[in-house]
This record gives structure tokens, sequence and C-alpha cells, in this order.
């Protein structure tokens, strides 16, 4: 209950956050154009937290950063109104110990799918949207008696729901300009991504012992909520 | 163009609350380290598990087989502070011994308690008896009728207190607290008899406390009722006595004590009861055999029942009712005894003449000593195997009842057929730990810390080495749940982890073998 009532305090915080600066903006209402993005390339952090146990394994915490470059282009245009094709590639690593055993979990993810936004000022626009995301993870394990390091690879296929907030921070007033123009952005959300068995295997050739067996340490779901915070340049 | 900075760290605010910490159980900081204590080893073997104690975790993870050269785990915590763990004689249950939080500080603390898991296939928690104060000591009864917990580790610690546990209960009932009269020693070793013919009484169990100068007798059938301290003779330089050695006979409920650095024995026949409150006596009785004895034990004859005493290169017989005595010169001077009559013929009575084997720490022969009608004095059979016995180990089961594994301290050790009275020595390259199998049928060999280990077949006598690919600590043979064997060698080390490598007990071969590792992450969430 308390989380919730937490998180109720923060969304409350956000939107009023969003609304104090775009009343303190409107005055500046004018004709969008390019502050509609024709192409847009983003890089930014993107923080998530895994609330998995079999995350457990590979952090100390349940946050995994993660670099995110992102890409998207302006498909539909009306009034404030526009929707893009956007998607994003997401690499972050984890490193821990295990009952004092080396551990690291790479993971991979790549989203692609529409975008909504809405301008509420030239320099400011919202948006959400929804994208279908693929994952890849590599989950390791330094086996100090098998004298090898065991993996558990996996694809997976999910999905990210989030939305946010775009704030121009460079580029000319005027909607008729295409220089480029440099916006901050926030957003947050929530990946969906199902779990997957960590079932741990040291590769061939390895110098572990013959027929040694996998290594069973439950299941693990990159899923939860996020966060993305990225610079864009668009043009 | 950032018009009001303040704006964008309330943005980052929302983010680092949504994102928000967490943190993961602390099991997962704590590196598995094998127990290396002196009251606490690394590793008990059971039926159909394997227990490792994970004393990072204060829990035990129980190693089954599912099948044949599988391996899962499940654990089961200990309790805080584990004293001391032990498997009873059938193999069958793990009992853990913890002093709990201490001091207690909440009434949540735990407190100190005897817990007994289940060594099957199947492990579990059978039950767990929780005690008032920490202890430190645990004594099992061998027909795991009774556990006694003794010797606490508190601020005030009454050293001749005994909670005596009777396993067929369950909560407070179950324990019984004795304080023993005092004369200055404390506990050092307990021993359970058997049911004990006592003259005008009912045949009942005893349990024998053998402290610095006496030996107390407990009564388990009336354990509330007054106990019976027998203090010893001084020996005969005038130091305090003390016991080495308690034997006992079933039917003519007599115990015998041997008497450390003394050359008297005393028999102690229980009779009936001299005072209507008791439930028995005792009549001392100090025997002087001649010599300090190296060890003793009853026999029975067609004469009747003999104290036999290992003097020097003779086996003193002594008649404990008469106390007469007999010398029968024997071919060496042997330090250990052992009653082979049962594993001869398991249908013998209680009275039929025994036979007992004779080894030495000290001589390479060991011999068979016979005392029966037919031969008068008895007949001794010595055979020279070339090395002397370190101990003796029983077989358990019933298809090599009849088998004794000879221990020595060389590189060998020796299966012994008692019927056939022949020995097949087992040569080795380092010196070895045995670990026989449960269910008796063969006998585990292997060297801690090397990765050479080895069974030997009871039925064919054929060794079969083996290499594993790491560091052997210990290996156990345990049933299978789909009704295989299996055989376990564990691979341990300081913050190594644990590992096993697992073979067909049966049919053992390094070809089919299977390694496992990191078995101490089992149950860590």
């Amino acid at each position: 209950m308390a989380r919730f009532q937490w998180f109720g305090a923060l969304k409350a915080a956000c939107i009023a956050g969003a609304a104090a600066l775009s009343f303190s903006t409107v005055a500046e209402a004018e004709p969008l154009g390019s502050h509609q993005p024709l192409v847009q390339a983003s890089l930014g952090v993107r923080a998530s937290k895994v609330p998995s146990k079999g995350y457990d394994a590979f952090a100390t915490s349940d946050e995994l950063i993660q670099v995110s470059i992102g890409v998207g282009a302006t498909v539909l245009k009306g009034g404030n109104f526009s929707l893009a094709g956007v998607g994003f590639w997401d690499y972050g690593t984890r490193s821990g110990t295990a009952r004092g055993d080396g551990t690291e979990l790479d993971v991979h993810r790549l989203s692609i799918g529409p975008e909504f936004r809405y301008h509420l000022i030239p320099t400011l626009f919202v948006f959400a949207n929804a994208l279908p995301a693929f994952a890849h993870s590599e989950a390791s394990l330094d086996d100090p008696i098998a004298g090898a390091t065991r993996y558990a690879r996996h694809w997976s296929f999910g999905a990210d729901f989030a939305a946010g907030a775009a704030y121009q921070v460079y580029g000319m007033r005027s909607g008729e300009s295409s220089k480029p123009r440099v916006w901050l952005m926030a957003e947050g959300g929530y990946g969906y991504q199902p779990s997957t068995r960590l079932v741990l295997s040291p590769d061939a050739g390895s110098d572990a012992p013959q027929r040694t067996q996998p290594l069973d340490l439950g299941s693990l779901a990159l899923g939860g909520p996020f966060l993305r915070a990225s610079a864009a340049v668009s043009f | 163009m950032i018009e009001n900075p303040t704006r964008i760290w309330g943005w980052a605010a929302c983010a680092l609350g949504l994102v928000g910490c967490g943190s993961r159980a602390s099991a997962w900081d704590a590196p598995f380290t094998p127990s290396a204590g002196v009251t606490v080893s690394s590793s008990y073997g059971l039926t159909g598990s394997v227990a490792v104690v994970d004393a990072p975790l204060g829990r035990v993870l129980m190693l089954r087989s599912p099948s044949a050269l599988s391996i899962d785990s499940v654990a089961f915590g200990l309790g805080h502070d584990l004293a001391t763990a032990q498997v009873s004689s059938d193999k069958k249950t793990l009992f853990a011994l913890s002093r709990g939080v201490q001091p207690q500080r909440s009434a949540s603390d735990e407190l100190p308690q005897l817990m007994l898991i289940d060594g099957s296939t199947a492990p579990s928690v059978l039950k767990s008896y929780v005690l008032t104060e920490p202890m430190d000591n645990l004594a099992l009864d061998p027909q795991n009728e009774w556990a006694v917990v003794y010797g606490g580790s508190g601020t005030v610690v009454n050293p001749n207190e005994l909670v005596l546990v009777d396993l067929s209960q369950d909560g407070d009932v179950a324990q019984t607290f004795k304080t023993l009269r005092s004369t200055g020693g404390k506990p050092k070793r307990l021993t359970f008899t058997p049911k004990l013919a006592v003259a005008g009484a009912d045949p009942r169990r005893f349990l024998v406390v053998e402290r610095d100068s006496d030996i107390v007798l407990i009564d388990l059938s009336n354990p509330v009722a007054n106990v019976v301290t027998v203090p010893l003779p001084v020996t005969e330089n005038g130091q305090t006595g003390t016991s080495a050695q308690i034997v006992y006979d079933a039917a003519s409920a007599t115990l015998a004590v041997r008497v450390a650095g003394s050359s008297s024995v005393y028999a102690l026949p229980l009779g009936a009861p001299a005072q209507p409150d008791e439930a028995f006596s005792v009549a001392p009785n100090l025997i002087d055999v001649g010599g300090i004895p190296a060890a003793i034990d009853f026999m029975h004859t067609a004469d009747g029942l003999r104290l036999v005493a290992l003097v020097g290169t003779n086996a003193v017989l002594v008649d404990p009712v008469t106390t007469n005595l007999k010398t029968k010169p024997l071919s060496a001077a042997f330090t250990g005894i052992r009653r082979i009559t049962a594993a001869l013929d398991a249908t013998a009575s209680a009275t039929a003449d025994d036979v007992a084997l004779l080894y030495s720490q000290n001589s390479t022969t060991i011999a068979f000593l016979t005392l029966d009608a037919s031969t008068s004095n008895g007949s001794v059979d010595s055979y020279d195997i070339g090395v002397s016995v370190k101990d003796v180990i029983d077989v358990p089961g019933d298809t090599f009842a009849d088998r004794k594994i000879l221990e020595t301290p060389a590189h060998q050790f020796y299966m012994l057929d008692l019927t056939k009275r022949q020995s097949a020595p087992m040569e080795t390259s380092t010196g070895l730990t045995l670990q026989v199998a449960p269910d008796g049928d063969r006998v585990w060999a292997y060297e801690p810390g090397g990765t050479g280990f080895a069974s030997v077949d009871f039925s064919t006598l054929h060794p079969i080495s083996l290499k594993a690919e790491r560091a052997v600590s210990s290996v156990y043979e345990i049933e299978a749940a789909d009704g295989g064997h299996s055989a376990l060698a564990l691979h341990a080390g300081n913050g190594q982890g644990l590992g096993a490598t697992v073979v067909d007990a049966v049919h053992p071969s390094t070809a089919t073998a299977r390694f496992y590792s990191g078995l101490e992450f089992g149950g860590v969430k």
C-alpha cells in the first residue's frame, strides 16, 4: 500500500511539473513546422528496475542501467498530433558475485514501433509509445570447481510501454528552419519481458569436467518499470 | 535555452523515484565454506541423501539422487549456532544440536534446539525439540530411542546436568532433566545398553555415564528415578581411577569397567533391588587380572559367562560370579577384542558360545578366540596378515554381516570374511578413508584432497578404481529414489563452492560419471 502511495505522489508531481512547464511557455505558441521532427536520433540512458529473483545472482540491487540509442521518423502529422516510428537499442551489463563466484549479465534490447506525439508548444511535446521488443541476455557465472565459466543465453520477445516528454534545448524558434534541433527527452514506462530459465552450462571446449551438468539458478525476467533520459537531435 | 534548471531536476527526481532501489538476500553475499570444526563435520552420509553443512547460511543441504547419476538438493535451516551434528546408527536420521541466539534479546530470538532430519530419498525435518539452555554435546542411542544433550554453554552451566530426550515423544514432555550428583567430575562418555535382564525386575535399558572418577547408571525405564553412582577404584600408583572402557552382558545384566592404568577390572553385576525404593542394586567386584589390560569384553561359554581381559600376550578369563581367573596364552599382544558371534550367526541366542576377533595395533597378527565346551579352555586361531590393525569396521545390512573391514595405519586395508576366516588385502598408494555403503554391499575408499577413489564389492572383492577430475573431499553412497544407487564424490573447498562427481554405485565408471557444481546455490533466494 505504501508503495502505491509513493508512486501516486510521484505521478502527481510529474504531472504538476509538466503542467508548470506548459503554462510558463504557453505564450510561445506558433506554427510547428520542423518542430515536428522529420527524423530524430537520440543517445541516452535507460534505468530499469528488475525485481526478478533471478537477477539477485548478478547484482546487489535491482537496477539495470543501459546505454540507449534511438532513431525515429515522423510518418504522419495532423495539427499538434504526429505519429512517428521509433526504435531503440538498449545495452547494459551488470556484474557481481554470487556466494563468492563472479557473475555477469549482459542485456541487449531492441525495440521498435509507433510513437504518438502531441506538441503542447513548439518546443515541448509529450509522447506515448508501445514498442515490441526483442531482448538477448547472456548470464555468466565463474565456476571455480568446474574451472570454467558457465553461460545461459536467451532471446526473448516482449514489449515496452512508455510515455514522456521532449523539450527543445537548442534550435531556431521558427518552424521554418531546417537546421538541427537538440531535445532533452525523458520517458518512463514498463518493459514487459517473460522470464527465461537461468540454466547455466560451460561452453564446449572449456576446461570443465566431462558431462558437467547444467546449473539451474531459477528464472530471470528482465521486465519491470524503467526510465529513459536522452538527448536527441532532430531534423 | 534551459529556462529553469530546477524543473529538469524535478524530472530527474521523478525518474529516480520510479526506478527505486531493491536489495538482494544476504545469502548471496556469503561464500560457501565447508565446516571444519571438531564437533561438526562438513558432510554426513545417510541412507538416501548426503547432508552438507552450509555453515555460513546456518543450514544443511540435503543432496539426494532422484535416479542413478542424477542429484538435486533441498535445504533446511539448522538453527542458529550449530553446536554439533551426528547421524543415527542406522544412518536414517541427522541430529543437529544448535545453541540458538545467545543471549536472547527478544522473544522472537531462536531458542536452542535439537532437530531431527530424515535422511531418506525424500529428506524432511522430522521434528524439533526446543531446549531451554544451550548445550554443546550430544549422545545418540544406537537403538534410536533416546538422545542425550549435555555440557551447557550458558553463563551458568551445570556440567552434571543431562537432558534425556525420549525420541518416541514430542514437545516438552519428551525431555527429562537429570542432574547427576557431583563428585568433582563431569560426563565424558555416554553408553546406552540394550535391555539387561536384571534379576527380580523387568529387563531394562541403562544409560552409563562415565565421569572423571566414577560411573553413573541411569535406568532408562524410569529416568526420573534416583541414579546409582559407582566410584572407581584408585590405581595401583594411587591415582584416581578413570574408566577406559565399559562393556556389558545383557543376559546376566553385568557391566564391567576397565580402569585406565590399573590392573584391576571392575565387575558390576546388577541385581534385584536391595531397598524398596530401588529398581535395581549393584554389587561392585574389583578383580585383579594380573596386569594392565589393553581391552576387555564378555564372552559366553559352555561353562558360563567369562570376562576376557587382554593382558600382554595372554587372555585372562574371569568368572564374574566367583572371580576365579584362568589364563589363556595368545600368539600376540592383542589390544582389541570384538565379539563376532552375531555376525557369524544372526540367529544365535544371547547366551550362545561366543567367538571373538582379536587384533592389535602393535602386532601383525589377528586371531579368532573361541571359548567352548569342546575345547575346554578354548581355541585361538591366529593369522599373520602382515600389518597391524587400527580399527575394525562393521558392515551393515544382512547380506555381508559376516564381513569386517580391518583398517590399518598403512596404505592398505583388509576385507575379512569371518565365516571362511579369509582376509583379502586391498593395497593403495596413499592412506585412504573408508566409507561403507549403507546397505553393506560395498566399501568406498578415497584420499581426501586427492582425485582417486574406489569401490570394493563385498561379493567379488573386485576393486574398481576411479579418478575424478577434481579433488575429492569425501565419498558417500546413497540410495536413489528410483531404487538405484549413486555414489557421490564431493568436491568442496574454501570459497570454491560445492560440487560432486556422481557415479552409478553398482556399476561405477568415470566413462558415465556426471559432474555437478554450484550445489551451494540450492535453495538460495
